[in-house]
């Protein structure tokens, strides 16, 4: 078996398959990061939404992919490819996003919020000040789960007409070709890991290094 | 659109139950063997002398995670043809990750001064893990199990691509012939089914879960 | 000056009200210690005056000036406030969270950079060292002295404080104590101060409110409750060493026999102690030195004779002479 001689025997086709299916995870990525963070942010301020906003993300990871896909595909203005692809993405991207600053925004120490207040922090200051840089960590735990899950999912696109790299492998099966198969799996794979190796950089330089405590301890706050 | 809901009944009624059964087949067969590999792999991982390994076995399995679900779906049949086979073995890897990471996380998690004063009170590391770690760790270790569960299911609908049959034959059948009313039908069932099941699971959580831990089950939960 | 009249509060969900009918004047430059077992309501009491729990009764002032009618943050900002867990941001460097309130009053960088270090300076913490370390690096002791001057950055002429030392070891504890002690004797700023450990309140407080289930049960001078006692539930907050406690706070001249001429006082004995000692320090004095009397100084001049007779009649009269 050679997959990377499939790969250089088909290189213009595995390049723009690529480069489409990157494009389209980008795209899914800024549009999810800016809706669901702001959800997510919303939700934190208002407890009774939470419940409702949280169990309808639930809910749409619940559906398999193909479904969400082949349900909005026939809905008007969307029908087959990017649109739809782009849209069902930033569906599934929900439950992460918002869960994750959700419950990274509520896991906040009391006492600091507190001390925040007693200090003379409106509530936006405590919101920008506080709120915001202690959750980072588990904002970023959940952009990097979305990231992987997103990239993955995106091969499921195909079926809606999308040409990336779910195609190497929806034709892999078709055809019973291993090295085609393969081919897409590895690549889609690299891509998720580079991203998320991205993204762990990205953290390492936004997040404080007074919450990045060695050996998985949480940092000790007060006493 | 224009919804056909004499296709849509028709769907619902007679073609799709029919695959409930192939369905569910795809989920429990997989979800068990996956239980029954990843949860002892999981608490070996947690043991003194494999404890130092369970940070790169991981890593390991996290990698695997980055692989797209079709794309283990597609990968086995190449060398084991089509059919159900190839599916069960892919969906039963796929299930791994969440119940071998929460297996160890939950084992880790238990306190370490808990062990120490079951030390000090004569247990032996045998007594430990069945009285204190295991009982302590059954929560965490459910939600893994339930996150597989509710992703099995959903992930069984590819079967369907390899000739594993199941509920995922009646909406790519609605994709190719671009019928909304066959796909809808389809995640109906596939939608009760992951209900079910994890409903099923939970009320086995409780039966399994110490009563003083009940009140904190409710944290932390996927 | 803090004034609160007859304030009250019932938080939701509770039948007995956390605050109830409250009166009290905090004078300027004075340390008010609220003092009483969990639950009395002092810390509700406390939190009331920087408005972080809103009173359903009563009003509050400072300086004259009804809080109710200010804006929180802004009145906030102009009154320090100490917790027991710290509450210091993790995120932020030692030097970053004492600039904190600065910040939000949009200080000049450079004015800020100087205080900061120069309340690390005034805490005993090394501005090099210490300035650019995070919360979780420092010791319970260190991140309580950085609460303090983080409250203190913007020189606020209040600063509320609950149970700061709580949670420190006791060596650590008495420090903190004295240093405050210290600082307040250059500050003088009007300090309200909760803490359920009597002993810390005497030693601290200028004046004492013992609070207990929301009332006001006594307040005075450590020396006043600890003389007249309201009642049983007092006296047993004062502790089995109530004469003891007593003797630390009275001054050796308030027992001493005044010499009458010249002559007594030109046969004053070696022994002495100042005139503003507690007794408890001429009490150690004399037990130390074998003898029954010690000679009352002002700076050099010997003022009178204390006598071991007079100590015991005191404190047996202010006890009543109970067992």
């Amino acid at each position: 078996m050679n997959v990377i001689g499939f790969i250089r025997d088909n290189a213009s086709l595995v390049l723009a398959y690529t480069g489409n299916h990157i494009a389209l995870v980008l795209v899914v990525l800024a549009l999810s990061l800016g809706l669901w963070i702001s959800t997510g942010l919303l939700i934190s301020r208002h407890e009774r939404l939470a419940g409702a906003v949280i169990g309808l993300g639930n809910v749409i990871f619940c559906i398999p992919s193909i479904s969400l896909f082949g349900l909005f595909m026939s809905v008007p203005g969307l029908g087959l490819g990017r649109r739809t692809a782009t849209l069902v993405l930033v569906l599934y991207a929900m439950m992460p996003l918002v869960r994750s600053v959700h419950a990274g925004i509520r896991s906040v120490d009391g006492t600091v919020v507190d001390a925040g207040k007693g200090m003379g922090m409106t509530g936006l200051q405590l919101l920008l000040k506080i709120q915001v840089p202690m959750a980072w960590p588990a904002v970023f735990a959940g952009i990097r789960v979305t990231v992987v899950l997103i990239t993955g999912i995106a091969t499921m696109a195909t079926f809606i007409g999308e040409r990336n790299l779910g195609r190497l492998i929806h034709q892999g099966i078709t055809r019973g070709d291993a090295e085609m198969i393969i081919a897409g799996a590895l690549i889609v794979s690299v891509i998720a890991l580079a991203l998320d190796y991205a993204m762990g950089r990205m953290e390492r330089i936004i997040i404080s290094p007074g919450l990045q405590v060695q050996g998985g301890e949480r940092p000790r706050v007060g006493a | 659109m224009n919804f056909d809901t004499t296709l849509f009944l028709q769907a619902l009624l007679h073609r799709a139950p029919g695959h409930i059964a192939e369905h569910l087949q795809l989920v429990l067969i997989p979800l068990t063997l996956a239980v029954l590999i990843a949860m002892p792999a999981g608490i070996l991982l947690t043991r003194p002398a494999y404890r130092r390994q369970a940070e790169r076995v991981m890593s390991v399995f996290n990698a695997g995670q980055t692989i797209p679900p079709l794309a283990v779906i597609a990968l086995f049949f190449p060398f084991m043809g089509l059919g159900y086979g190839p599916a069960v073995l892919a969906l039963t890897i796929y299930a791994l990750l969440p119940i071998a990471r929460n297996t160890v996380a939950a084992i880790a998690s238990v306190p370490e001064e808990v062990k120490e004063a079951a030390r000090g009170m004569g247990m032996t590391p045998g007594e430990i893990f069945f009285r204190v770690e295991l009982p302590l760790s059954i929560p965490t270790i459910m939600t893994g199990i339930k996150t597989a569960a509710v992703l099995t299911v959903s992930t069984a609908v590819l079967a369907a691509l390899v000739g594993g049959k199941g509920m995922g034959a009646i909406i790519f059948a609605g994709i190719h012939f671009f019928r909304f009313e066959l796909v809808l039908a389809g995640t109906l069932y596939i939608g009760i089914m992951a209900i079910s099941l994890e409903r099923g699971l939970a009320l086995l959580e409780r039966k399994l879960t110490p009563p003083h831990l009940k009140s904190a089950r409710r944290r932390g939960t996927i | 000056m803090i004034q609160l009249e007859q304030v009250s509060k019932t938080f939701r969900g509770s039948r007995q009200p956390a605050v109830d009918r409250i009166t009290l004047r905090v004078k300027q430059g004075d340390i008010c210690v609220l003092v009483g077992p969990s639950g009395c309501g002092k810390t509700t009491l406390l939190r009331m005056i920087n408005r972080l729990v809103e009173p359903d009764d009563g009003m509050i002032t400072v300086d004259g000036r009804s809080i109710a009618q200010m804006d929180p943050p802004t009145l906030r900002r102009t009154i320090g406030y100490v917790i027991q867990q710290v509450g210091l941001l993790p995120h932020r460097t030692i030097a970053q969270n004492i600039a904190l309130v600065p910040e939000l009053l949009k200080w000049p960088r450079e004015k800020t950079a100087r205080r900061v270090a120069a309340l690390l300076e005034m805490m005993d913490l090394d501005p090099g060292e210490v300035g650019h370390k995070y919360p979780h690096q420092l010791s319970g002791g260190q991140a309580q002295r950085v609460g303090v001057a983080r409250a203190l950055a913007a020189d606020p002429p209040i600063m509320l404080m609950d149970e700061p030392f709580a949670a420190v070891d006791p060596i650590v504890r008495v420090r903190l104590q004295d240093q405050l002690l210290r600082l307040q004797q250059t500050m003088q700023k009007t300090i309200c101060f909760v803490t359920h450990d009597i002993n810390e309140a005497i030693k601290l407080g200028d004046h004492l409110v013992v609070l207990k289930a929301g009332r006001m049960v006594q307040s005075g001078t450590p020396l006043d409750i600890l003389t007249q006692p309201e009642n049983d539930f007092v006296l047993r907050l004062l502790g089995d060493d109530r004469g003891v406690k007593i003797l630390d706070q009275t001054r050796a001249e308030t027992l001493m026999d005044p010499f009458a001429d010249a002559a007594a006082q030109a046969a004053a004995n070696g022994h002495r102690v100042q005139a503003i000692d507690p007794v408890k320090i001429a009490l150690e004095r004399m037990m130390l030195m074998n003898t029954d009397e010690i000679t009352v100084c002002e700076g050099a001049r010997p003022v009178g004779l204390l006598r071991w007779n007079a100590i015991k009649a005191h404190v047996h009269r202010i006890s009543g002479g109970a067992s």
